[in-house]
């Protein structure tokens, strides 16, 4: 028996010489909403644009509706997807992105039928196909756009990006000191995003660097995306701010995000875990696994029936050395999760802020009970278990730590 | 006259069934002017993991990808946060299978809201009920703040809860 479905209809007619109406639905058990749509044949931008909802959910959804016109006179082009989300998606409502974007996707679409029936009026015999071999070739008049174009192109996903991590609000307390017994041991913040390196970072290297240096970190380790720092690069920083800063890499697999230390290759794309695995052992570093619960525990664990004993049967926490369970973009149940998940393992736990913002650093961090100043000995010293995750910047509110013995879950 | 004839139409439905206790089926089948496709996800409950991928498609001028070798690479991802940024990674970006993606993408999209759908069969009728019904869901679950717009600051589901950060 069916537990869900969703149908989605998009027409697209002639409206008249110079626009399409598009008249789109979506009805799935949950939400139905219709949107109408003019659009410019020519240059595909969005001329009107209406939605109704016929079914909602929450009182408030109708909050929604006015961020539609805001999509009013974008283009339609390769990244219109992207705006689709952000404004429409991330503000108003994504079920009117996600149709939102098949509309551009269909309207895409019929004026490549229009420009080929253009075409056939001076040359009935045309057919599509050879109409689409010379329009890639440039061959037909007045067609800004050829079959090479990209089909799909505006099929980017109008979903929730609940992955994104970027762009936290709540500046931490003043001071930012107060964290917790932050004079004893050598305390890093394990993870930590600067812009460009990460393009979802909104904070320089120099930064993230300084406000660690101010909130009296013992050091910071960059874990940009998928990005290697040159030990030269990360050198020069220690020379500059007279600080320890350390070099790490947050590498997406197709297992979820890794933070790993010691690798000096340029992973690009998405890799798998068991490749990376093999990457880091060989190159002797050490593998961490990032925020493994993050927006995991959206659903109840009640409903999934999920317990620290079944996910930590999880393959994936075979082939890492270390687990997060304090990282500062995610909830604290789902921290608590993973360190859960950590003690049931016996895996050694970090604690790290995946700062975005300078003040966000040192929200959480992880404290070694040796000094930490070369790369050499940060490997070392995760490698040698001997080190507790700690939230280190003051909050607003009290943190709730999960359960965590004193020396952490590793010396169990 | 012809104005009122189509120039292009679509028609994409995705469902989810439960076929055992732990597994679930999330078909996407896609028919529009130029392309006849579906694809097939099973996941495994409690992980929300991917355990089997399948796929057709056939397109008017796209050459067909290679869906059986593309598909492959997706047992093993979990549904969930993160996966837009995975699937895209493995599946691709090309022209050819950039439709492909999206439909896997709707697919776990799918079963997302499905288990939504357990939750809101739950919320009262009351306006009184459902406005604390789903000012809780914000506070159980503060990653929704501001996720959409009936969430964002303003509105009265989440009067008195503090942004995260
Ligand atoms: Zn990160």
């Amino acid at each position: 028996m069916l537990t869900f479905a969703r149908n989605k209809l998009v027409s697209v007619a002639v409206k008249d010489r110079d626009r399409l109406s598009i008249h789109a639905i979506l009805d799935d058990d949950i939400y139905g909403l219709e949107m109408d749509l003019d659009v410019g044949i020519e240059n595909r931008e969005i001329l009107a644009i209406a939605g109704k909802w016929n079914r909602w959910t929450t009182p408030e959804c109708s909050r929604a509706m006015p961020f539609l016109q805001e999509m009013k006179g974008d283009r339609i082009d390769e990244g219109i997807g992207d705006r689709i989300n952000k404004v429409l998606g991330r503000r108003g409502c994504r079920h009117f992105a996600n149709l939102l974007t098949e509309c551009c996707h269909a309207a895409t679409e019929a004026a490549r039928v229009i420009r080929w029936e253009n075409a056939k009026a001076a040359r009935p015999d045309l057919s599509f196909r050879s109409f689409l071999k010379e329009e890639a070739r440039g061959e037909n008049n007045g067609s800004e756009t050829g079959a090479s174009e990209k089909s799909a192109s505006t099929l980017r996903p109008s979903l929730p990006r609940v992955e994104t991590v970027c762009g936290g609000r709540e500046p931490a307390g003043p001071g930012g000191h107060g964290g917790e017994g932050r004079t004893e041991g050598f305390v890093i913040d394990l993870h930590a995003h600067s812009f460009p390196a990460s393009s979802c970072s909104s904070a320089s290297v120099d930064e993230l660097i300084e406000e660690a240096r101010r909130i009296g970190l013992s050091g910071i380790c960059l874990t940009d995306h998928n990005h290697v720092w040159t030990s030269g690069q990360v050198e020069a920083l220690r020379q500059k701010h007279r600080f320890p800063v350390f070099r790490g890499n947050e590498i997406t697999t197709n297992q979820g995000d890794m933070l790993v230390f010691g690798l000096e290759k340029d992973i690009k794309g998405i890799i798998t875990l068991e490749e990376l695995r093999s990457e880091v052992v060989e190159a002797g570093g050490f593998m961490i696994a990032a925020h493994p619960f993050r927006g995991f525990l959206t659903f109840s664990t009640v409903q999934l029936g999920l317990t620290p004993e079944i996910a930590a049967q999880r393959p994936l926490f075979q082939l890492v050395d270390g687990v997060e369970v304090l990282n500062g973009k995610v909830t604290e149940k789902e921290n608590g999760f993973s360190s859960s998940v950590a003690e049931t393992l016996r895996l050694p736990a970090t604690g790290g802020s995946d700062a975005h913002q300078a003040s966000e650093v040192g929200r959480y961090a992880t404290r070694f009970f040796v000094e930490v100043h070369t790369e050499a000995e940060l490997i070392r010293a995760l490698k040698s278990k001997e080190y507790v995750p700690v939230a280190f910047r003051a909050r607003k509110r009290p943190v709730k730590l999960p359960e965590i013995s004193l020396r952490g879950a590793c010396e169990r | 006259m012809s104005e009122n004839i189509l120039k292009f139409s679509m028609n994409r439905c995705t469902s989810v069934e439960r076929l055992d206790d732990n597994t679930l089926r999330s078909v996407c089948r896609l028919r529009d002017t130029f392309t006849c496709a579906s694809v097939e996800i099973l996941a495994r409950l409690p992980d929300l993991e991917i355990i089997e991928a399948r796929a057709q498609f056939h397109h008017e001028w796209l050459e067909p990808p290679d869906v059986d070798n593309i598909l492959l690479k997706l047992p093993g991802v979990r549904i969930g946060a993160g996966m837009l940024k995975i699937i895209k990674g493995l599946v691709g970006e090309e022209e050819e299978s950039r439709q492909i993606s999206y439909m896997v993408e709707e697919c776990c999209q799918a079963i997302i809201i499905s288990l939504t759908r357990d939750i809101l069969v739950q919320a009262p009728t009351s306006e009184e009920g459902k406005l604390e019904f789903f000012s809780k869901m914000v506070r159980d679950n503060i990653r929704l703040y501001n996720r959409c717009a009936a969430f964002a600051a303003g509105s009265r589901l989440v009067e008195g809860t503090e942004p995260p950060g």
